[in-house]
């Protein structure tokens, strides 16, 4: 008889118990069947779902990130309009981006400490894998604020530039006209201004945005580059690690071992065993004295 | 760039196709195959999350079957219990298996009846069965390196071990290159011409369908040699960083050990000096020490400038680039350490064990001078009480190496004197040196004085002075190499194995030292080289050695031949 256990998915909450799926894997192999299907019911351990959380966010930063140059891009160019709709894109974008990395980077950092030996090896492999590569992001899209911002400056000086040139020009002539005539800004002059005074205010605030959302990554490039390895030093390499697994779990076992023994001739057990002993019979005796007297 | 190139091709190839999570299982050997070309972070990229020895994986019940098994393993018959018993009762979800070198048919054999539950997915045979510590140099990590001193009768299961596995890894070097190469062997050397013979067996004749390449026009040479026909350089203390690295601290698959050294923080007390990692030592590993103190001086200065001006942030643009810069910044800064701690503790040691005085002597002995000013100076220095054993014992083998004919009186009371002084002398040591390397048993012109060519040579190098008085030594493999590459190398030095011959000059030539060799001369195969001369060099050995390794291996083989009845 054909026993058919299908790929069963893995929901985060719920817990199937692993002797359950070894007793499964038994059972598979008793029918003598080798059928591929049959061998893939050990599930994953609960972290990996966290991995691929991570992972999925991951892959939706670069698609928003590749949004987001092309919004830097048609913000650059010079349009009619106010161009408050694309300021608001690149607001909401780049604020989602930071938030998702945020996001993984909280994920990443409480990701579980227990479990088996070789189990939680490759669960601080996998950490470092995803560290490496959310570093990697943060330092793009920092790459590419910085020169967001750069762009923008440029622009704002020439924007100002131009606009106070035009108003020298502006204010000369007006003296060579008028002779007697008033000293002061006219109409027309006084709404240039107004109009570049708003535009520079519009520029301060997006440039502040930018600067936060720059402190943002800063920091979290800090916390993740602890769990990043350096390249070409002695812990990148395959030998070194090996060896330092085989270690650390033998010193555990024989530290393991140690405290089985002393708490085994633990003379305090004893010594506490004979009080309460000792405790009980003076009870008894007290009883059976006052119920004798 | 040839050898590491080719077993990271391999490596990727295994990792390439499959998908998933993956465990990548590894021997004893393989571990170093793969450390040295492989770093840790690329393996994390290609998706193995864990790294584990065929040795160890029965010893945990737990079962991952969520993850992949690749396993590189070599093909000897413990490896293949190992995974006899895992696949009787695997852990993981799938196993795929490569193996470094040809597999018997028995072997496969063995496999298949023990994957009950078809689990192995695929069964491959990549050829990299050899330590490509440099680009143009490999080695073996031989640990029973000592047995090619013996005579075959004295070990001979020892022996034949050996033999098989130099040619395990020659055959897969070539398989590696996929070139089927003309042979030759130094003919003094017994083991030389076996290892010779029993790899053209196997190009020619048991495996000639695996070997049969596209033939080019030239075929490549492979030339089979034997330590102990230049057994100077390994007793010569070295001044070029990547020797004299190896010389006093010890260097093994690249990484380097300073544990025993002293007190060091935790991040320098092992060091990696890979020159596919590090630019900096790649363009300084060849140099002299006295350069290599200015160009890291040079570094330091640089990296101190750096470092003042991440000190001064002012505006938010510096802590910007800051921030952008900080990887590197740290790695530049690891960087620095690793190189000035490696430079103080040679400097220490130097300085310890008076290697200026003992060096020069060494130079003069193994390249020119008289023996007179030879003997005189060798005898000072023994009376000298800073010196440690080892260099006594160096000083007087080169010296019994070069005059062992012309003044036995004066060898015989050195070797009187070495006795006298140190309790740890091993007697007769350098009589077993000599009987091993002297005079009779090399085939070349080591010391350059025994025809009238190589005197005059020698004497218009003595005229003309040398520049460095510490570097004078040419290891004898160059000239050998210039001979190869002048067509000149003698038939009845270097002989042909069977009926090989070859017309004009090779292109590719592997130079394979049984016995081991050293970083001196792989420095002159890489500068031979770097010289386009038109024939590209690699070299390889059985270890790599310094002076302390070839004589540990000469006390065990003398240790040896003590106590076996069967030699004459």
């Amino acid at each position: 008889m054909l026993l058919l256990a299908p790929k069963i998915q893995v929901l985060p909450d719920i817990e199937f118990p692993k002797f359950l799926a070894i007793n499964l894997c038994h059972a598979c192999r008793q029918t003598n069947v080798g059928n591929e299907d049959a061998f893939t019911v050990g599930l994953p351990p609960a972290w990996v779902d966290y991995s691929d959380e991570i992972a999925a966010n991951i892959q939706q930063a670069r698609i928003k990130m590749s949004e987001l140059v092309k919004a830097h891009a048609r913000s650059l160019m010079p349009s009619f309009g106010d161009g408050n709709e694309e300021q608001h894109t690149i607001e909401a974008l780049t604020r989602e981006i930071t938030e998702l990395l945020r996001r993984s980077e909280k994920r990443l950092q409480k990701f579980p400490a227990n479990g088996s030996s070789e189990d939680s090896n490759v669960r601080k492999n996998v950490q470092r894998s995803l560290a490496t590569d959310l570093q990697n992001l943060s330092m793009d899209l920092r790459r590419k604020q910085s020169t967001y911002l750069k762009s923008l400056r440029q622009q704002n000086e020439g924007n100002d530039g131009a606009d106070l040139e035009m108003n020298l020009n502006g204010s000369r002539s007006q003296l060579e006209d008028d002779e007697f005539g008033d000293l002061g800004f006219n109409e027309q002059q006084l709404s240039r201004l107004r109009n570049s005074e708003q535009f520079t205010v519009e520029r301060e605030r997006e440039i502040k945005q930018v600067v936060q959302s720059f402190n943002e990554l800063a920091q979290i490039m800090k916390d993740l580059s602890v769990l990043v390895i350096d390249q070409g030093t002695i812990v990148d390499r395959i030998d070194y690690n090996i060896q330092n697994v085989a270690t650390a779990v033998e010193e555990g076992f024989k530290q393991l071992q140690k405290a089985e023994k002393t708490q085994k001739e633990g003379g305090m057990v004893r010594c506490a065993t004979i009080l309460v002993i000792m405790c009980f019979v003076m009870l008894v005796l007290l009883v059976l004295k006052e119920i004798l007297l | 760039m040839v050898l590491v190139s080719a077993a990271r091709d391999y490596i990727n190839r295994m990792l390439q196709d499959i998908s998933g999570m993956k465990v990548l299982i590894l021997d004893s050997y393989t571990i170093s195959i793969v450390s040295v070309v492989y770093s840790q972070s690329e393996l994390l990229q290609k998706e193995v999350f864990l790294v584990e020895l065929v040795e160890s994986i029965s010893m945990s019940r737990e079962s991952m079957s969520h993850l992949k098994a690749v396993c590189f393993l070599r093909p000897i018959s413990e490896n293949i219990q190992h995974l006899r018993r895992q696949l009787a009762s695997p852990r993981f979800g799938e196993y795929h298996l490569f193996f470094s070198n040809i597999l018997k048919d028995t072997q496969i054999h063995i496999l298949a009846d023990s994957d009950e539950q078809e689990i192995v997915q695929q069964l491959q045979e990549f050829y990299a069965d050899f330590v490509a510590v440099d680009p143009y140099h490999f080695t073996l990590n031989i640990q029973s390196n000592h047995t090619y001193m013996l005579p075959a009768v004295v070990d001979p299961s020892n022996w034949q071990h050996l033999c098989d596995r130099v040619v395990d890894g020659i055959a897969a070097v070539f398989l590696a290159l996929k070139r089927r190469p003309i042979i030759r062997y130094q003919s003094k050397s017994d083991i030389a011409k076996r290892v010779a013979h029993e790899t053209a067996k196997l190009m020619y004749q048991q495996e000639s369908g695996l070997f049969d390449f596209r033939r080019t026009e030239v075929s490549p040479l492979l030339l089979v040699i034997d330590r102990r026909d230049d057994p100077v350089t390994p007793l010569l203390n070295q001044w070029t960083y990547q020797a004299m690295v190896h010389e006093l601290i010890g260097i093994q698959d690249n990484k380097v050990d300073l544990r025993n050294m002293g007190k060091f923080s935790k991040d320098q007390q092992e060091v990696v000096l890979s020159s596919e990692q590090d630019s900096f030592f790649k363009s300084n590993m060849y140099e002299n020490f006295g350069d290599i103190g200015m160009n890291i001086k040079h570094l330091v200065d640089e990296f101190q400038q750096i470092s003042k001006s991440n000190q001064n942030i002012q505006t938010i643009e510096d802590m910007a680039k800051f921030v952008d810069n900080y990887p590197e910044y740290r790695q530049m800064h690891g960087n620095v350490s690793k190189h000035v701690t490696l430079v103080t503790e040679m400097s220490k040691i130097v300085e310890e064990r008076k290697l200026m005085l003992v060096s020069q002597t060494e130079q003069e002995l193994a390249c020119n001078g008289g023996e007179v000013t030879a003997f005189e100076a060798v005898k000072n220095l023994l009376d000298n009480e800073n010196l440690s054993e080892i260099d006594r014992l160096r000083l007087v083998m080169l010296y019994a190496l070069r005059y062992e004919k012309e003044k036995p009186v004066n060898l015989m009371n050195l070797c009187n004197k070495l006795a006298s002084q140190s309790a740890k002398y091993k007697p007769g040591l350098v009589q077993f040196l000599l009987k091993q390397a002297g005079v009779d048993k090399r085939s070349g012109d080591l010391f350059g004085n025994r025809d009238l060519l190589n005197i005059a040579r020698n004497m218009a190098r003595g005229l003309k002075g040398v520049e460095n008085v510490y570097t004078q030594h040419q290891p004898f493999l160059f000239q050998t190499m210039e001979n190869i590459v002048k067509g000149r190398l003698k038939d009845t030095e270097y002989p042909y194995v069977g009926n090989h011959f070859q017309q004009g000059r090779p292109q590719d030539v592997v130079i394979f030292i049984v016995g081991g060799t050293t970083y001196e001369e792989s420095r002159s195969v890489a500068l031979q080289n770097a010289s386009n001369s038109g024939t590209r060099f690699i070299l390889g050995g059985s270890v790599v050695l310094n002076s302390k390794r070839f004589l540990k291996d000469l006390e065990e083989a003398q240790r040896i031949t003590r106590s076996s009845p069967s030699v004459i």
